[in-house]
């Protein structure tokens, strides 16, 4: 009877919360102008106590067609990702980065057991038997975050009113994310802008085609 | 009227549909990777003929096209297996005898030392094959074994270098000369060739290719003076009308030394088109010394 009424008090709180919730909106492009698709926003408030509501919730990252979908993946910190197989043939998802140290043996389907990522960072995932099949999954150390789109746009919402450092990070970006911080205040039932205008390294992958000469896969 | 490449591919189709399909129900249950890859190509050869004099070199452009599928059944962390096989097709445009059809099959064994894109890896492979020519006295069987290894450094550049012998079993007509073989069109040799692929960008990239081959060769010439001088050098003599009434085609023993310059664009992420330049430099017993110089356009597609 406590616990629900404990229980029944903190949901009214966090509802009170979000009923006055603010949004921000983001847009990122790069230095000729042109949008750019999977960009993370990360608004890390600048009280810590904002964030406590934040559960980290269940994800997946599967494999189609010999490639990770989504090809970047936004998670908060403590999450469980699932790996998924879509393809009829069995694929060895890795991971080398410090954030995320894994491997998952030979697998189809829904077989491999899923990962809890409990680090913040960027986890760059590999298939050991497709050399060209790579993903990202960026581990967030903030449950305020949103992935870019095609349009290279983003809403981050539900998001308490504060003062925010919010940053971006992407797969080619030319320089640290930390260089991309900017302050934002957010007020009660309003929504704010933010925009980037970021340098892409070219993307160089290990090719899913070589010419006849090439003889890396099989 | 005979119908090279359907007699040929009958042949071969008769020989492994039963392997093909018990390997077929064993990479089914095993999950495994089929790819089905096309390709084709247009060059241009300056001296299709191997001749060392300049009115016996004879060059042509040529067309071909190739179908490969290959299944990849990975075993455990560090191995896969890979076999499959190839038709592929060759017109020339003057030279009509040399146009021709040819099937094969390959098996390889791959490993991995470590995970990754970056893992070196070595291949160890053996394949047979078909060639029919329109000039029949050309067809052939082809056995090769390779050994490759190579090694990615990172996104940018990929090397490999590639050990094969192979072998090339035609079909000898009777000797016109008394006491020279007349199996002129069977070949052996050795090659080893160093690789090195750098990315320019996000879809350009170049490859660089060395080759060294000891081996046999066959130069074909209508000169009776240079047939003479051949003569006395070959293991084998046989007429070769492909190259005219007159010509005669001789195997000697030679070493070639060949580079290659090509660079690719990718138009998707299943295709690519390139160009490249290949530039042969051949020195066969007596003296007989020629050059090659291939130009050529490439499309690549994976599906």
């Amino acid at each position: 009877m406590l616990k629900s009424f404990i229980g029944t008090i903190g949901l009214m709180a966090v509802g009170a919360t979000l009923a006055h919730a603010a949004e921000m909106h983001a847009v990122v492009r790069d230095h000729k102008g042109k949008v750019v698709a999977d960009a993370v926003i990360l608004a890390v408030p600048v009280d810590p106590r904002g964030a406590l509501h934040a559960r980290p919730p269940k994800d997946a990252v599967d494999q189609v067609d010999k490639q990770f979908v989504p090809y970047v993946k936004a998670i908060f910190v403590g999450s469980t990702v699932r790996f998924p197989n879509s393809d009829h043939i069995r694929h060895q998802v890795y991971s080398f980065s410090p954030a995320k140290k894994f491997e998952l043996p030979l697998y189809s389907g829904t077989d491999a057991p899923p990962i809890v990522f409990d680090k913040p960072g960027v986890v760059v995932l590999g298939c050991n038997i497709h050399d060209w099949m790579i993903g990202y999954i960026y581990v967030s150390e903030t449950p305020f975050f949103a992935k870019t789109g095609t349009l290279g746009t983003a809403v981050i919402s539900d998001m308490p009113a504060g003062e925010y450092q919010v940053r971006i990070w992407h797969p080619n970006m030319d320089h640290a994310e930390e260089t991309t911080s900017q302050q934002v205040t957010l007020t009660a039932d309003a929504s704010a802008n933010a925009e980037w205008q970021i340098g892409l390294k070219p993307n160089i992958r290990v090719p899913r085609v070589s010419g006849a000469a090439s003889p890396a896969y099989p | 009227m005979r119908c090279p490449s359907l007699r040929t591919f009958c042949k071969a189709t008769r020989a492994s549909l039963p392997a093909l399909l018990i390997f077929c129900a064993v990479s089914h249950t095993a999950r495994s990777d089929w790819t089905v890859a096309t390709a084709g190509a247009l060059s241009h050869d300056d001296n299709v003929s191997n001749a060392r004099t300049y009115n016996d070199k004879v060059s042509d452009s040529s067309a071909s096209a190739t179908v490969s599928l290959l299944q990849l059944i990975p075993i455990g962390e560090s191995y896969s297996l890979a076999a499959g096989g190839a038709l592929s097709g060759q017109i020339y445009d003057t030279l009509s005898g040399l146009r021709n059809e040819s099937i094969d099959g390959v098996v390889s064994l791959k490993k991995k030392w470590g995970l990754g894109a970056f893992a070196t890896w070595a291949r160890a492979g053996i394949s047979l094959g078909r060639s029919d020519y329109q000039d029949g006295y050309r067809d052939a069987t082809l056995y090769a074994a390779s050994l490759e290894l190579g090694k990615r450094i990172d996104e940018r550049w990929n090397l490999w270098a590639k050990y094969a012998y192979e072998r090339r079993a035609a079909t000898p007509r009777d000797a016109e000369i008394y006491s020279v073989s007349s199996d002129a069109f069977s070949q052996r040799g050795r090659s080893f060739a160093a690789n090195a692929e750098y990315t320019l960008s996000d879809r350009f990239s170049i490859n660089l290719g060395s080759l060294l081959r000891h081996g046999d060769v066959v130069s074909t010439t209508q000169t009776a003076a240079a047939g003479y001088y051949l003569l006395l050098n070959s293991k084998a003599v046989a007429p070769d009308p492909t190259f005219g009434p007159g010509a005669y085609a001789y195997r000697l023993n030679g070493t070639t030394y060949g580079a290659r310059l090509g660079a690719e664009y990718s138009l998707t992420a299943h295709s690519l088109i390139g160009c490249g330049f290949q530039r042969f430099e051949t020195h066969a017993q007596g003296g007989n010394n020629y050059t090659d110089s291939m130009p050529e356009l490439t499309w690549n597609y994976r599906f």
